[in-house]
C-alpha cells in the first residue's frame, strides 16, 4: 500500500472516529478496526491496494459522517432503550439530538416532562417546610382569565389576589403527578427511540444508491 | 380516469426501497444460518444469492444494531489475508428471530402471491 492509499484511509477513519463520540473507547476501536479491514480487503481484492482503489471502496462505504451517524445513533438509542434512569436516558437524548432533528424534538419533549414533573414533587416536598407558600395556586387576571401558578415555597406567599387550590392536597397529588409524568416522560422517550431506530434500521438499496 | 403522474413512478420506487429496507434485515439473518461470515462475504453472500444489492455503509451499522439487539456475536479471527476479520454469528436468539422471521415471510409471500395472480389474471383479460 503506497502512502497516498493510507493517508486516504487514515483520513477517512478519522472522520468516522470524529463522528463516533459519545460511544465507548472500545465500541470505537471495534468499529473502526472493522472498516479497516473492509477497506484493506476490498482495495486490495485486484492486488495491489492503490489511492485510486481506495477510494472507490470509500465511496462504496458513503460520506464518513452520515457512516458514523448510522453506528453512533444506534448504539446510543440501544443503550437508551435498556436504561430506565431518566438521566442515562437524556444523556442518549442529548447525543441523539445532536444528530438530527427527531432527537432534538424528543429532547425537548424529555427535558419539558422532566421539569415539569420536578416541579410538581418539588411543590410536593416542600409543603410541609412553606406550607404557605408552596402549592398550587389560582388567580382570576382582570381579563377575567383564570391563571394557575405551582409555587415552589421557595420564596414568600404568593400575593392576596391568589386562592390555594389544592391545600395538602398537593403533598399526596404532587407526589403522584410528578412520579407519574416522570414514568410517562421516560416511556414516551423510550417508545420515540425504538420507533425512530426501527424506523431507520434499513437504509439504502441497490435502487437509491 | 386519473392521469399517471410522475409522482406515481416515484412513489413506486420509494415504495421498492422501503420493500428492500424490510428485506434486508432478515437477508443478513438468513446469510449467517450456515456459520459464521465475516462483513465482505455477506455482502458477497447478498450479492449473490438474492437481489439485495446494499451499500456497503449500510450493512456494517446494521450488523452493529443487530449485535447490540443480541441477534448476533462477533469474534476478532486471524486471517490468512494478513489482518484479522471480524467475524458474526447468529445467537440462539438470532436463530429463533430467523426462524420466525422466515415463517412470517413464507406466509405473507405465499398469500400475497395469491392476491398477485388475480391481479394478473385481470391485466390478462384487460389487453384482451
Amino acid at each position: 500500500m503506497n502512502d497516498e492509499a493510507q493517508r486516504k484511509i487514515d483520513a477517512y477513519l478519522g472522520g468516522v472516529r470524529d463522528g463516533l463520540r459519545g460511544l465507548s473507547a472500545s465500541d470505537i476501536e471495534d468499529i473502526l478496526a472493522e472498516l479497516r479491514a473492509h477497506i484493506t480487503e476490498k482495495a486490495g481484492l485486484c492486488g495491489t491496494i492503490s489511492a485510486t482503489t481506495v477510494d472507490s471502496t470509500l465511496a462504496s462505504l458513503g460520506d464518513a459522517g452520515q457512516l458514523a451517524s448510522e453506528y453512533a445513533t444506534d448504539a446510543l438509542l440501544a443503550r437508551a432503550e435498556v436504561t430506565r434512569s431518566p438521566l442515562r436516558l437524556l444523556e442518549s437524548l442529548f447525543r441523539w439530538a445532536s444528530l438530527s432533528l427527531a432527537g432534538f424534538v424528543v429532547l425537548l419533549g424529555s427535558v419539558s416532562g422532566y421539569v415539569l414533573a420536578g416541579a410538581f414533587l418539588l411543590a410536593a416536598v416542600l409543603k410541609p417546610l412553606h406550607p404557605e407558600a408552596a402549592g398550587l395556586w389560582v388567580s382570576r387576571e382582570g381579563t377575567g382569565d383564570l391563571s394557575f401558578s405551582l409555587h415552589m415555597g421557595f420564596g414568600s406567599a404568593p400575593a392576596g389576589g391568589e386562592r390555594e387550590i389544592l391545600g395538602w392536597w398537593i403533598l399526596p397529588l404532587g407526589l403522584l403527578a410528578g412520579c407519574g409524568l416522570a414514568v410517562l416522560t421516560t416511556r414516551i422517550a423510550l417508545w420515540c427511540a425504538r420507533y425512530y431506530r426501527q424506523s431507520r434500521s434499513l437504509p439504502r438499496s441497490q435502487s437509491n444508491q | 380516469m386519473r392521469k399517471f403522474h410522475r409522482d406515481d413512478l416515484q412513489s413506486t420506487d420509494g415504495w421498492e426501497v422501503q420493500l428492500r429496507k424490510g428485506c434486508l434485515e432478515l437477508a443478513i439473518l438468513a446469510s449467517l444460518m450456515e456459520g459464521k461470515r465475516y462483513g465482505l462475504e455477506i455482502l458477497r453472500r447478498l450479492e449473490s444469492d438474492s437481489d439485495l444489492v446494499v451499500s456497503e455503509g449500510t450493512v456494517y451499522p446494521l450488523l452493529s444494531r443487530l449485535k447490540n439487539l443480541g441477534l448476533v456475536e462477533s469474534e476478532w479471527v486471524e486471517s490468512e489475508a494478513g489482518h484479522p476479520r471480524k467475524y458474526y454469528r447468529l445467537t440462539g436468539e438470532g436463530l429463533r428471530r430467523t426462524q420466525q422471521m422466515a415463517a412470517m415471510w413464507r406466509r405473507f409471500s405465499t398469500s400475497m402471491s395469491r392476491l398477485l395472480a388475480r391481479v394478473e389474471e385481470g391485466g390478462a383479460s384487460d389487453e384482451r
